[in-house]
């Protein structure tokens, strides 16, 4: 009998077998990233009932955080201002501005404003700001420049694995509880005379001579050091976030 | 291969514990049962109205139902909705705190709610109120009363002729009717009340009554009992007997089941319990000798318990009241038992009991009381005081109290002014008398006969379905009142919340009656706080202290010794007032009719979380059943089954007869029948809707509490019944630990050394689980006193309110899939297979927090995973429903959604294929729960869903909010450890009793450290060394050892008696490994 298949058909299988692995890979590597919150909730920005700037009100007026989110410090909620935060300023201030019409039409009928809600954990995760914020974690870590931003979006992917990253090195974003709102904050700023008077020096660095003016401390030091005098501990286990 | 794990053998001869008669007679059924994770087809889809079959062609057309919406796969849009203005306090995301009371026939209950963003989410106890003693405490009603706001099926508007209207209706009508009968003084205009101890209600009546002098006035509560007329005579008008049981060294109980909260106060079981703290120093045990017909919680919290029938008791009284008058020269109570002794009534009880009760009561002169069931005829009632009265309780063990309301006309007599047509317009202000009043007044056509009937209610009820008009009524946490607690201290009522149907309460229909504008705030509840505080400097001041503290300290109203006494007069005449009668002739039995602990007289009968409750003695849920001693059952030939029991046919003399599926239980007097109150609803909500047998009808005015029957038959038929009493068996032995209090004075460690555990290595026995390091600064432990727990289930509804845990239904409770995360087991001891009058002893279970935990080995996805500070915690988000942590779970702790408990109908909903269970339709049914019910919601714990195990958290959120609220304070400092007893568990909490301590046991100032160092401690199933974090502490009798039977108690018996030390196979070699 003649040879039924032409030869070429002899690679059709190999062929197979490395498109398949090929396409295997490309769909686990398109998983890995597409699905995860890193592709799909960071840069989330919905258009907001009022075009408030957070660069004008944060960035250019230097208002801090904590005027308007009022109670961050005690809840595990940072509340959104209610209508009559805005018009303690805006009675006086742009009070015929157009973009603030439906702040003013809120404050006549008693209806409030219904803001999009941009970070959002799922429902079965407890995050607490308030034990963040007094613990020396700055908004910025979770929410970026948000004084450089018109239009707030999502900066960060807020997934599980992005919050134990830093439970488990929390020395990579603690800062003096005083540099907490202060987004624009660097470690490079830090007195390392006065710091390691009040902190103590870092772990590791007992020998270093921070006395002199020029030394700079680096996040690892200054977080350490924090780490260490405030007995940072945060959970690692389900139960501190789980319940 | 299958490891069998060999428990130690029962010990053989020695004292038997057992929970249902199934496992006492060792059926093969029991035993299979023990195999069994859950009760026999719990894991199957066997959903009785819903095959297999049936079951694919519902999940066909659900999967093509699922296609059309993948709008899912979108995230959501959220928003968040501030406030437009500040709302004063109110943090979005804390929690609000406010005292209150609940109002109470006996006493109102002092509360302080926690409220969510203006809702409120948990009742808790005022600990600050003095009878509260620094602990806050509640029952298992007013835990579920939260429930009753929320509820579903709340009428939303006014209805006037069977249509719907609103409240500027009912205004012009009420003032219509206000305006007619203020012409004639009121005549033809009459109240029907519940009993309700607010002073500003009585203030408000007193106004009314001042303008419409004729008209007439009634309370009525079915199970008011007969106490309050009993006084009347006994005291006089101005006086109420408090019982005061801190102070009562010898308690007899007559039929009262004082320590429940269906028939006493927290101040009664506090007081009682009070008196168990045995590790206290210098602490003196009570006695309690219980005489009662059925089983009660306080049967079972007794040193000495005789089974009489109910229509016996007063017959017993009578002998009592004789043997004390033979050993002292009382004249009052001399007088007293020769005339009732006349009576023809005639019982003879053990030899012996009533002369050494009455030789111990007269030993504790002054320090003895005796209770009597409130339902009980008035004569009992007097002679209870006659013997109160000649063993100096009066004035020592009972204080008295000044009475809130003016005592008004009975039922009976309104209904006989309703024949007589003298009543044009009724209001019926709650209650439910068309279901509830005696049988012989025959409610429903006399209220059909008034012209105007106006219904303040909270459902469309029996009642309101015949009324005229129906008026929302306010619940107690949506008005401002005022009341009297128990010890008559008077007590705040605040709203929690605007009316959420517009309801009205009773001080705001006095008030349109006075004249007064409906009130928008406190201001009546003012002027009744400014009466009765006096004179104060700052009333701004005062009235904040009051709102703030819930109570006005030092306006308990007990009086002096002097003013409360029984006259030799009264004591004569009490004689004359005597009816007693017991049950004579075969064929005959009497008929008791019990408050329930369900719905207590109907009223809570739509509230899920009392009707999934199991009741404490009999474990039965969603119903009621005619429970009977096992010989009872032989003579009537009828028998229980798994899920079943027989029916009888009840018929009276009176020609009344109920069809009613029996429960035998086990220390039941014979020749009695007891039937609770309160099921058999015709209308009701959803919940109610079909549940249990109704009894009214057998109840009559002159026999409101026993009644004698003329026949009781076998009808052939069987009753479906959810008992809950063999799910989530143990297996093991020397579960439950007991001794007296002699055996502990000689052995104080008694309980260390029971079952197994003597045999036990110093080291513990090695295990195969392992833990991570305990690292946590604190370390979580619990300690519960089986001394002081009576088995009420208070802690069992606040577990259910504060962790979300769903209700399943009556179906699924058959198949053993209840959620609550704590039950209470309930043992029944004898040594005896057929003693008739078994011990009855209760013990939580709720998760032991293991630290070899063997429910963590064995998860595949590590869903169920130990945590630093010892706890075994669960991540629901993880879990994927194997099961196989219920299955190695050694107490049976552990509860599986299979269904979508939280977000299906469990009642049953018309589909094209008939009526089938909402459960079993999923995804073809409504999806969530009614809104009403997800505001009720505790916001800081996870609402689970289908597929997900669950178990005790040890209140998880509590603890994560006391320690961020403790790093919150630290701030920058390292000061983070959790303040000693900082909080409590939601069962904690809420035990009437503190039986239940929860705390940091390397913490040794904490309470639980303290408890834990009791030589009665013992852990359950300790020789499994699965090391868990609950420690038990031993049950304690104190009987007087010349009682007849008192040598039946001494429970733990040194080693050379008992049967086990007799067995080879000792605990030393078992490893836990394969064998």
């Amino acid at each position: 009998m003649a040879n039924f298949f032409p030869k070429w058909t002899n690679w059709i299988p190999l062929k197979m077998v490395v498109i398949l692995i090929v396409l295997g890979n490309a769909a686990t590597a398109a998983v890995w990233y597409y699905f995860t919150p890193k592709y799909t909730r960071v840069g989330y920005q919905p258009v907001q009932p009022v075009p408030f700037s957070h660069r004008i009100h944060a960035g250019q007026l230097k208002m801090d955080c904590r005027y308007c989110h009022s109670f961050v410090e005690v809840s595990y909620h940072s509340n959104v201002p209610n209508t009559q935060v805005c018009m303690n300023c805006h009675s006086q201030i742009q009070k015929d501005n157009p973009k603030l019409a439906a702040i003013r039409q809120s404050w006549a009928t008693g209806q409030p404003v219904t803001w999009m809600q941009i970070h959002k954990t799922p429902d079965y995760a407890y995050y607490n700001h308030s034990v963040h914020v007094n613990r020396g974690i700055s908004c910025v870590s979770c929410h970026g420049r948000i004084d450089q931003m018109d239009v707030v979006y999502e900066y960060q992917p807020l997934s599980m694995s992005w919050c134990l990253d830093c439970h488990r090195h929390p020395e990579n974003a603690l800062r003096p509880r005083a540099d907490v709102y202060n987004l624009a904050w660097k470690p490079e700023d830090v007195d390392a005379k006065s710091f390691v008077a009040k902190y103590g020096k870092p772990p590791g660095e007992e020998d270093r001579d921070f006395s002199s003016g020029n030394v700079k401390l680096t996040q690892q030091e200054i977080g350490l050091t924090l780490k260490h005098a405030w007995y940072v501990n945060p959970p690692e286990n389900c139960a501190g976030c789980h319940r | 291969m299958k490891r069998v794990f060999e428990h130690p053998p029962e010990p053989q001869g020695g004292k038997k514990y057992w929970r249902s008669l199934d496992e006492l007679a060792g059926t093969p059924d029991f035993a299979a049962s023990l195999e069994r994770e859950f009760p026999q087809g719990a894991a199957e889809f066997n959903g009785g109205d819903v095959s297999r079959r049936h079951f694919m062609k519902i999940m066909g057309a659900s999967t093509a139902l699922a296609g059309i919406g993948l709008a899912g796969c979108r995230r959501p849009e959220m928003h968040l909705v501030p406030f437009t203005r500040s709302a004063e306090w109110v943090i979005p995301g804390k929690f609000l705190f406010y005292t209150t009371s609940r109002p109470a026939a006996r006493g109102y209950v002092p509360l302080i709610v926690s409220t969510y963003e203006g809702r409120p989410t948990k009742i808790e106890g005022n600990q600050f109120h003095p009878i509260n003693g620094g602990h806050g405490r509640t029952d298992h009603f007013t835990q579920a009363s939260i429930l009753n706001l929320y509820d579903p099926d709340r009428y939303r508007c006014f209805k006037n002729a069977s249509v719907d209207t609103d409240e500027a209706a009912f205004i012009a009508a009420l003032d219509k009717i206000i305006v007619d009968y203020s012409a004639n003084q009121g005549e033809g205009l009459a109240f029907l009340m519940e009993e309700d101890p607010s002073p500003t209600r009585e203030r408000l009546r007193a106004a009314v009554m001042a303008k419409l002098p004729l008209a007439q006035w009634c309370v009525y509560e079915p199970l008011g009992g007969n106490t309050a007329d009993a006084e009347l005579t006994a005291f006089g008008s101005g006086i109420r007997a408090r019982p005061l049981l801190d102070k009562a060294d010898i308690v007899l109980s007559l039929d009262s089941d004082f320590l429940s909260p269906t028939e006493g106060t927290i101040e009664q079981t506090r007081g009682f319990t009070d008196k168990r703290r045995v590790d206290e120093p210098g602490h003196k045990m009570n006695r309690l000798y219980v005489v009662e017909n059925r089983y009660t919680i306080t049967g079972g919290m007794a040193d000495h318990r005789l089974r009489i029938p109910a229509s016996e008791v007063g017959v017993f009284a009578v002998q009592l009241a004789a043997e004390l008058a033979s050993q002292t020269n009382d004249a009052t109570l001399a007088g007293v038992a020769q005339s009732l002794g006349k009576t023809k009534a005639t019982a003879s009880f053990p030899e012996g009991w009533i002369a050494e009760l009455a030789k111990d009561l007269l030993a504790n002169r002054g320090r003895a009381l005796v209770m009597v069931g409130s339902q009980q005829p008035v004569a009992v009632h007097l002679l209870g005081a006659a013997i109160n009265s000649a063993l100096g309780a009066l004035g020592n063990t009972m204080a008295g109290i000044l009475p809130v309301s003016a005592p008004t006309a009975k039922i009976g007599a309104l209904a006989d002014s309703i024949k007589q047509k003298k009543v044009s317009t009724l209001f019926i202000l709650g209650g439910n008398p068309v279901y509830d009043a005696p049988a012989e007044l025959n409610w429903a056509s006399l209220q059909e006969s008034i012209p105007t009937v106006i219904r303040s209610g909270h459902l469309l009820d029996e009642t309101s379905n015949s009324a005229n008009w129906f008026v929302p009524r306010a619940h107690y946490l949506e008005y401002w009142g005022d009341g009297r607690s128990s010890d008559g201290t008077y007590v705040a009522v605040q709203p929690m919340i605007l009316p959420l149907y517009g309801g009205w309460s009773d001080i705001d229909i006095f008030a349109r009656f006075a004249g007064l504008p409906k009130p928008a705030g406190p201001e009546l509840v003012q002027e009744t706080f400014r009466q009765i505080a006096g004179p104060v400097p700052d009333f701004a001041a005062a009235w904040n202290r009051f709102l703030h503290d819930g109570y006005l300290a030092g306006s308990d109203s007990s009086t002096q010794r002097s003013l409360f006494f029984l006259s030799a007069a009264t004591g004569s005449a009490i004689g004359e007032k005597a009816s007693l009668n017991a049950v004579s002739g075969a064929g005959n039995y009497e008929v008791v009719f019990t408050p329930d602990f369900h719905t207590f007289d109907g009223r809570y009968n739509n509230n899920g979380w009392l009707q999934e409750a199991p009741d404490p003695v009999t474990r039965l849920t969603w119903d009621n059943a005619a429970l009977i001693s096992p010989v009872t059952a032989r003579e009537l030939g009828v028998q229980n089954y798994e899920a079943a029991g027989d029916t009888i046919e009840i018929t009276l003399e009176s020609g009344a007869k109920l069809e009613v599926p029996i429960l035998i239980a086990p220390g039941h007097a014979d020749r009695s029948i007891s039937i609770s109150l309160g099921y058999g609803r015709t209308d009701t909500g959803r919940v109610g809707t079909g549940a249990g047998y109704n009894v009214y009808p057998l109840r009559t005015t002159l026999a409101p509490y026993y009644v004698f029957t003329q026949q009781v038959k076998f009808t052939g038929g069987r009753g479906v019944q959810a008992i809950t009493q063999q799910h989530f068996n143990m297996e093991g032995r020397a579960q439950i630990r007991e001794g007296t209090l002699a055996q502990f004075a000689e052995d104080r460690t008694f309980a260390k050394t029971m079952g197994m555990d003597e045999e036990l290595p110093k080291a513990g026995n090695p295990t195969i689980y392992t833990h991570p390091p305990f690292t946590g600064m604190e370390q979580w432990g619990m300690a519960v006193d089986t001394n002081t727990c009576t088995g009420c289930q208070a802690c069992v509804i606040a577990c259910q309110a504060e962790n979300n845990s769903p209700i399943v239904g009556k179906e699924q409770v058959i198949n053993g899939r209840e959620m609550h995360w704590m039950r209470i087991d309930r043992y029944f001891a004898s040594y005896d297979d057929t003693d008739p009058d078994p011990e009855m002893l209760v013990e939580p279970v709720l998760c032991q927090q293991c630290e070899n935990a063997p429910c963590e080995t064995v998860c595949p996805v590590n869903a169920t995973v130990h945590t630093p500070d010892g706890l075994n915690s669960m991540a629901y988000n993880r879990c994927i429903g194997t099961r196989y942590c219920a299955n190695n779970c050694p107490y049976k702790v552990r509860r599986f959604n299979f269904f979508d408990y939280t977000q299906r109908p469990i009642y049953p909903v018309k589909t094209p294929f008939g009526e089938i269970g909402g459960l079993h339709l999923g995804p073809l049914t409504t999806k969530g729960s009614p809104d009403p019910i997800k505001m009720q919601r505790n916001p800081n714990v996870t609402v689970r869903m289908r597929g997900v195990m669950e178990k005790c958290t040890f209140c998880v959120q509590r603890i994560e909010e006391a320690r961020i609220a403790t790093k919150v304070r630290a701030g920058a400092s390292d000061n983070i450890k959790i303040p000693v007893d900082a909080f409590q568990t939601a069962c904690q909490q809420a035990c009437p009793n503190e039986a239940i301590t929860f705390g940091d046991i390397t913490e040794p100032e904490a309470k639980v450290s303290k408890l834990r160092a009791s030589p009665r401690g013992f852990r359950l199933l300790e020789y499994l060394n699965t090391s868990p974090r609950i420690l038990y502490l031993a049950r304690l009798r104190n009987p007087n050892p010349r009682m007849p039977g008192a040598d039946k108690l001494t429970s733990f018996q040194k080693k050379e008696k008992g049967g086990f030390a007799a067995e080879p196979s000792g605990a030393g070699d078992f490893s836990g490994g394969p064998r």
